[in-house]
Order: structure tokens, then C-alpha cells, then sequence
């Protein structure tokens, strides 16, 4: 973000102090400002700037080891996450004996929303009360009817591609709101032509890459231009993140600074009862005190809850905002797995750009909403497929789909045959809270700062694993129905192929919202029960986690929770 | 270089084969083999420095030095020729240097490159080991069916000669690296097909050729096209 470099802080006070950057953090800046409040972002991580930095072009040969993913650069050499991935160094986190979850973190500005998978369903009716459907979980405190209009202006703001599929539980946006998606791919067309014989849905995916400009005069951003890697950081602004438009924006009004390098340890509470700062350590390792009328949460559902833990004192001996013993809890991650198959009648089809958006196209949503209310499923909560295969910019793995064989001149007849030929079933479900999955603060192991680190618990229930299967079988039949056999055997057992807890990178819910103070952490705004001047603005607050990626209803609901706030604080109730 | 234990190579091999899940990945099916002139070597760990982190990504380098000898990569330049030889669409492994780009690999300072690392040289000192024991000289001594008929015991599924499933899987390996660093260059993409990272005002979709080829096979399987 070079181009909105941050001004002195030290003549700068602010009246909210905003800890993160990324989507909850930029949406909570971008509204704030708009309100006239003055806002301190404060980012842990580095300044990032994909103008300068987002290596859009370069090809993967030019890279180390073909742009190959490593131990440094977990999605590959041209990721655009610095200095983090699932591993950040002299950041740590530990798990339970026993568990197993990934924690994917990054160190920049615009923090995850710089490289994400930009894929934004909405949360549909049932999403929000999905115990009063099947009896598990909890419902929220809200309603979709509440978040809707912020899932209108949040898909404006950021630009969304996608249409109106009229699809149950699969709400349409207000007409005029989403951008013409991009023209299918063969291997998309192909899919949902057996899909569709199947009796399965495919519709148009959404996304938040632009296929038209939007004009604003801090942040201008050019229509897709349907080449390079969404991942790698998007340079014209097309691919939406946090550091091409949220940020500027809100810098833009003058009413914004912005921070880096300052990791937040912990919450200083004053002598009322109310939130008064926080202290940060620099990238020196020297702590500052920053106070503020109000504070914002935005660090990542699982920071956030560590955050509040490590700022116990003698009147919170259980961490603040903590008088329900939620924080930390009810953590769920997104199920996963994937099923490839190979597809006979897509061996050595017509070549053409397939590039596109890069991003899908077209996806199936979960379309058996009245079987499982029929009670006619074995597993209580739904899933989609993000779906794949197309002509892809080879690199250090050239996929055939493991059809290579031999060596010599039949071997390049196989590659030429096999490129293109393969789909892929991405299954993205619906885990539902349970009491063995949840974060702490491990009693022995700190940081490079000296700051506890989390220690994670982690337990998938027979509901996933249920389901999961499901995912896998039904995609088989579509495979097999289109001709094509299932890549590496036999399915696998749930237990075998469902990633490991954090793998999908969607944890939320240790912070989570509630009607009542006694079973959640914040209120239907984000406000902490127990700290009237403190807002958790993540993915924390969800009180469920449907299967639909959470960043569109994170920034929605950040929005909706700063809207409320910007009343608070212009009436003088906080 | 020194030997190690066949289980130390089955961790190696199993650690090589698992993804993101939980469970562990299934013992491969040459594990109980005898491994015949296949020698459970080990070689001096690499150590010198990755990229790091936060590396300049509109500047790529790669900061660790190459560690194979002449010799290594004249097998590989021999090896690559054989697995992707030139012909009227592209240029041969070799002239599109896959030795440097094995080198660069298997010299990398990073657990999975490690394992190739070891898998790799493993394999060229068998390579030698085999050809001496039937032609009484080393690969790169050997002439071109002496070197095709090795090949031809490791390289082909459901053919490979009882006995060799390590070789094989090594084989399989260096097949599958040699397949993406070619296919990663110019030429090998020009070859392959690939279309496109050129920015355009709209993006066309499928070619019209394209989409009767797709409504072609749908039609062949009963199943209505949906463009």
C-alpha cells in the first residue's frame, strides 16, 4: 500500500484502535471512517503493496523449483502470504496429544484477504437457525433477514461476479448488485451437463473479482483481465483483498493510520470496567500502549481468542470477555477433501484459453435441503463442491491425472493426451461445534515476544465424517456417469480423507455471538457482553459455520456491527 | 556416502507419499521386496540456506548452490533424452536442461526435495550398478538398447520386472519431475497446449471447436449438453 504510506501516529489520536488488517479489519476501517470516526489500524505483519510486490506474470519456470510449494512458501513460491503460511517463524502454536489442526497465518497488510480463494456464497435462512432445523449446535441471534442488506452493499463494495440462481437457501442479491461472470469452461459445461443428468444442481460460482472497473478516487480497480493467478496477489485490483481497496479507502478519508509490525499481546483494561487500550511490541521487541474510546478485534478468530486469554488479570482470572467461558471455544474449521477423476472423452480435446477468472466458473451448491429435513440423510448438515480442471499453466507438478506412462515418444503422446483431462470435486461441508474442538493458551510455550501461544484441541463427530462420504460417492456417480473413473483407487474412508482440522483455512466461532451472556462471548454486533468498549469484528463471532466460505459474512457482519457502533459513539453511549 | 536401514527408507518413502490427513500413508507394495542391487544409501544432508519467507517474488533466485558432479548430470542429460526425446513439436529433455533443473531440485534445502534428493542418487548409483551387472560397463558407458532395456523393466505399469519395484519407483520419480520441468519451459507449454496468462479486454470462453467436441461426447453418453 506505498501509495497511502501512513502518517505520523504520534500527533494522530485516534478514537477506535482496529488489530488487524484483513477483512474484518479493513471492513470495520473502511465504515468507521466513512462515519467520521478516527481510526489506528494496527497490523503485525509487514506493509505489503501488490502493485509492487505480486509477481503477476512470471511464469513458474522462472521461479526456485518451478514455484513448487516448501516449507518457506507453503502455496508456492508466488503466494501471496509473507512471512507466514502454517507455520510462522518464532510464532508457534502447540496441539493437544492427541489433535491435529493446521493454523494458516500471515504477516502483511490486508493480512489472508492478499492471496484467499475469493469464492463468497452467501449464508442463506436455514444458515442462521440451523438447530431449530435438526436440534444441533445453536442458532444465532440474528436472522438472515438482518444481514442481508450488508450482504447487498458488502458484494457492491467489493465487487462480486455470480448470478441470481434463485436456488433454495441460496439467497439472490438485490438486482443490479453482481458482475457478469465469466463464460464457462468445457470441463465446467461437462460437469454440470452430468451433474444436471444426476438431478444435481451447477450454477454460476460467485466470486469477488471484478468483471467490470469500479471507479474511487482512493482506490481504482480495473475489470479482470482473465490472466495470472489469483493467489499471487492482484495487482489491478480486480481479485478483491483488503490492501487494494478497504485500506486505501479508508486511509483515503484522512481519518485513518495504520501501523505495521505491531503484534498486540494483550488488552489493558481501565479502572471502569472498560476496555482503555492495548500494548503492542514492535519489530524491535519494545511494547507501546495505544489507547482509544473504543476497540476493534479483527485478528483472526483464533488470535483474537488468544488475545483476550493472555489478557487476564485479577478481576478476569479466565481471560477478558470471558465470563461465559466461550473464548476459545466452539472452534470449527470447514470439512474437506477432494476427489480427481479422468475423464476419457477430455483426452486430447481442442486446446483454447482456458484461464478465464482463473477462479471457477461454475460450482454445485448443496442441494439436498428437503432429504435431510425428511430425515432422509445420515449426516444433519450440507456441503458444496468447488469444482476444477481445465487447461492450467503447467508447473514444478504437470497433473496427467497419474495416466503417464513408460518413457520416449509415447510419454509425450501421454502428456499431450492427458493435459486438460481431469476434474476435480472439491468438497467444502458444514462442521458442527463440539465440545473436544477448541483453542487454550498452552501453559509452557511463548512466542518470540514472550506472548503464550495457543495450544489447539481438536475432534471430528461421525456428522462429518457422514458426510464427507457423501461428498466423495456422489462425486464418483458424477465421474463415472461422464465416463471417467476416480483417480488413485478405491474412495478412501472418511476417516482417511477428510483434511486435517484448519486445513480449509475457515476457523471461526471462539468468540462466538449469542442471544445471552452466559452462553456467548459478544452480542449480535460484535460487542462483548462483559466489555462495552470492545468489538470483536472476525470470523470469531459466528455462532455456526455453514459450508459456505465465511469472508463474504465476515465482512458483512462487520459492516452491520460497525454501523451500530458509529450510532453508539455519535449518541455518546460509549 | 553411507547405507540406512530399510525402515529409515520406508519413513522416507511414506513421508514422500502423505498429504494433509491425519492417518499415515500406506506402506508401499515393493516394502517387502528383496531390493536386489538397490542399496539403501544415504547421503551428507544439505545444508545451506532456502529463500525464506519473504522472498522478492518479481525477482526469483535461488540462493542454494548446485551439488551434483559431471558425472550425475551427464546420467541425467542421457536419462532425460530417453524419457522426453525431441520430435518435430519440441526439443529434447536435455537441450531444455532438466539436469540443472534436477540439480537445483534435489540440491534444496527442503524436507520433500531432501527425499527426492535421496531417491535420486539412490537411483543413479543403481542405474550404474545395473548396467555394470548385465553389460559390465556403467550407464553412461552403455550403448542405446542396453540403456532402453533397464528402462524397459521400471518404466511401464503392470510391467515391471519382479524384483524392481524400488528402481521403479524410483524411475516413476525422476519420470514425473523430468514431465514438470519440461512442460513448465516455453517450449514444453508451446508443446503441451497451454493458452494463455495474456491479458484481454473479454474473456471468449470455449473455442467453438472446443464446445462441438464436448457436446460430441455428451451426446455419445445419453447425457443433454448444457452450451
Amino acid at each position: 500500500m506505498a501509495q497511502h504510506k501512513p502518517g505520523k501516529t504520534e500527533t494522530f489520536e485516534p478514537d477506535v484502535v482496529i488489530v488487524g488488517s484483513g477483512a474484518g479489519g479493513g471492513m470495520a476501517a473502511y465504515v468507521l471512517t466513512r462515519a467520521g470516526i478516527k481510526v489506528l489500524i494496527l497490523e503485525a505483519g509487514r506493509d505489503y503493496d501488490p502493485v509492487a510486490e505480486a509477481a503477476m506474470f512470471k511464469w513458474n519456470y522462472e521461479a526456485p523449483l518451478g514455484g513448487a510449494s516448501t516449507p518457506d512458501k507453503h502455496f508456492g513460491f508466488y503466494d501471496a502470504t509473507a512471512n507466514g503460511g502454517w507455520e510462522v517463524p518464532g510464532e508457534p502454536y502447540t496441539n493437544a496429544p492427541g489433535s491435529t489442526f493446521r493454523w494458516w497465518r500471515s504477516r502483511m497488510l490486508g493480512g489472508r484477504t492478499n492471496h484467499w480463494g475469493r469464492h463468497v456464497p452467501r449464508f442463506g435462512p436455514y444458515d442462521f437457525k440451523a438447530k431449530s432445523r435438526d436440534g444441533l449446535g445453536t442458532d444465532w441471534p440474528i436472522s438472515y433477514d438482518d444481514v442481508a442488506p450488508y450482504y447487498d452493499r458488502t458484494e457492491k463494495l467489493i465487487g462480486v461476479y455470480g448470478t441470481n440462481a434463485g436456488l433454495e437457501n441460496h439467497p439472490d442479491s438485490s438486482p443490479g448488485i453482481l458482475h457478469t461472470p465469466p463464460k464457462p469452461r468445457v470441463t465446467e459445461l461437462m460437469i454440470k451437463a452430468g451433474a444436471n443428468a444426476l438431478g444435481i444442481p451447477c450454477v454460476p460460482a460467485r466470486y469477488a473479482v471484478l468483471t467490470k472497473p469500479i471507479d474511487h478516487p482512493h482506490a481504482p480497480r480495473q475489470a479482470c483481465f482473465y490472466a495470472t493467478p489469483c493467489g499471487r496477489g492482484c495487482g489491478i485490483g480486480a481479485a478483491f483483498q483488503s490492501t487494494t481497496s478497504l485500506l486505501p479507502m479508508a486511509v483515503g478519508t484522512g481519518k485513518a493510520r495504520v501501523v505495521t509490525n505491531a503484534m498486540v499481546s494483550r488488552v489493558v483494561m481501565g479502572e471502569n470496567g472498560k476496555a482503555q487500550g492495548v500494548e503492542y511490541f514492535d519489530k524491535d521487541g519494545a511494547t507501546h500502549l495505544v489507547k482509544a474510546r473504543v476497540l476493534i478485534l479483527a485478528a483472526s478468530a483464533c488470535e483474537t481468542a488468544r488475545l483476550l486469554l493472555n489478557s487476564k488479570d485479577g478481576g478476569h482470572p479466565q481471560g477478558l470477555a470471558n465470563s461465559s467461558g466461550q473464548v476459545g471455544r466452539n472452534l470449527v474449521d470447514t470439512t474437506g477433501t477432494n476427489v480427481s477423476g479422468h475423464i476419457p472423452a477430455l483426452e486430447n480435446r481442442p486446446r483454447y484459453n482456458e484461464d478465464g477468472a482463473e477462479q471457477a466458473h461454475l460450482y454445485i451448491p448443496w442441494w439436498l435441503y428437503q432429504d435431510q429435513a425428511a430425515g432422509k440423510l445420515d449426516f444433519p448438515r450440507g456441503y458444496h463442491y468447488e469444482i476444477g480442471g481445465r487447461f492450467g499453466p503447467p508447473g514444478s507438478g504437470l497433473s496427467l491425472g497419474s495416466m503417464e506412462d513408460g518413457y520416449g515418444a509415447s510419454l509425450k503422446e501421454d502428456a499431450r493426451r492427458y493435459y486438460g483431462a481431469q476434474l476435480s470435486f472439491t468438497v467444502r461441508g458444514e462442521m458442527i461445534p463440539n465440545p473436544d474442538s477448541y483453542c487454550e493458551i498452552d501453559p509452557e510455550v511463548k512466542d518470540k515476544f514472550g506472548i503464550p501461544v495457543l495450544r489447539f484441541h481438536w475432534k471430528w463427530s461421525d456428522h462429518e465424517y457422514r458426510q464427507i462420504a457423501h461428498g466423495m460417492e456422489t462425486a464418483k456417480e458424477i465421474i463415472e456417469r461422464l465416463g471417467g473413473h476416480v483417480l488413485g483407487g478405491p474412495l478412501p474412508k472418511p476417516e482417511q480423507a477428510i483434511a486435517v482440522g484448519g486445513w480449509i483455512i475457515h476457523e471461526v466461532g471462539t468468540t462466538r455471538m449469542g442471544a445471552s451472556a452466559s452462553d456467548s462471548v459478544v452480542d449480535q454486533f460484535g460487542r462483548a457482553w462483559d466489555v462495552d468498549n470492545l468489538v470483536i469484528a472476525d470470523g470469531g463471532v459466528f455462532s455456526s459455520n455453514a459450508h459456505k466460505n465465511p469472508t463474504l459474512t465476515i465482512m458483512a457482519l462487520a459492516w452491520r456491527s460497525m454501523d451500530q457502533l458509529a450510532g453508539r459513539m455519535r449518541r455518546g453511549e460509549v | 556416502m553411507s547405507t540406512i536401514s530399510r525402515r529409515e527408507t520406508l519413513v522416507w518413502v511414506g513421508a514422500a507419499l502423505a498429504g494433509p490427513w491425519a492417518v499415515t500413508a500406506p506402506e508401499p507394495a515393493f516394502a517387502q521386496e528383496t531390493p536386489g542391487l538397490w542399496k539403501e544409501l544415504s547421503f551428507a544432508p544439505i545444508n545451506a540456506p532456502g529463500y525464506g519467507t519473504d522472498p522478492d517474488l518479481v525477482k526469483p533466485a535461488t540462493p542454494w548452490p548446485l551439488t551434483l558432479s559431471e558425472d550425475q548430470r551427464a546420467m541425467l542429460r542421457i536419462a532425460a533424452d530417453l524419457i522426453l526425446p525431441a520430435d518435430e513439436r519440441s526439443p529434447s529433455g536435455s537441450a531444455l536442461n532438466l539436469d540443472a533443473f534436477i540439480d537445483e531440485w534435489i540440491s534444496a534445502p527442503y524436507p520433500d526435495q531432501q527425499r527426492d534428493r535421496w531417491l535420486i542418487l539412490s537411483g543413479l548409483v543403481w542405474l550404474d550398478a545395473e548396467s555394470n551387472a548385465r553389460f559390465h560397463h556403467g550407464f553412461a558407458a552403455a550403448g542405446d538398447s542396453e540403456r532402453r532395456a533397464i528402462f524397459d523393466d521400471v518404466a511401464f505399469k503392470g510391467k515391471i520386472k519382479p524384483g524392481y519395484g524400488r528402481p521403479a519407483f524410483f524411475f516413476a520419480r525422476l519420470r514425473n519431475l523430468m514431465l514438470g520441468g519440461f512442460y513448465a519451459r516455453p517450449e514444453g507449454m508451446k508443446d503441451i497446449g497451454y493458452i494463455g496468462n495474456t491479458p484481454m479486454l473479454a474473456y471468449p470462453g470455449p473455442s467453438d471447436e472446443a464446445l462441438a467436441h464436448l457436446n460430441t461426447a455428451l451426446a455419445q453418453m445419453g447425457i443433454k449438453p448444457v452450451a
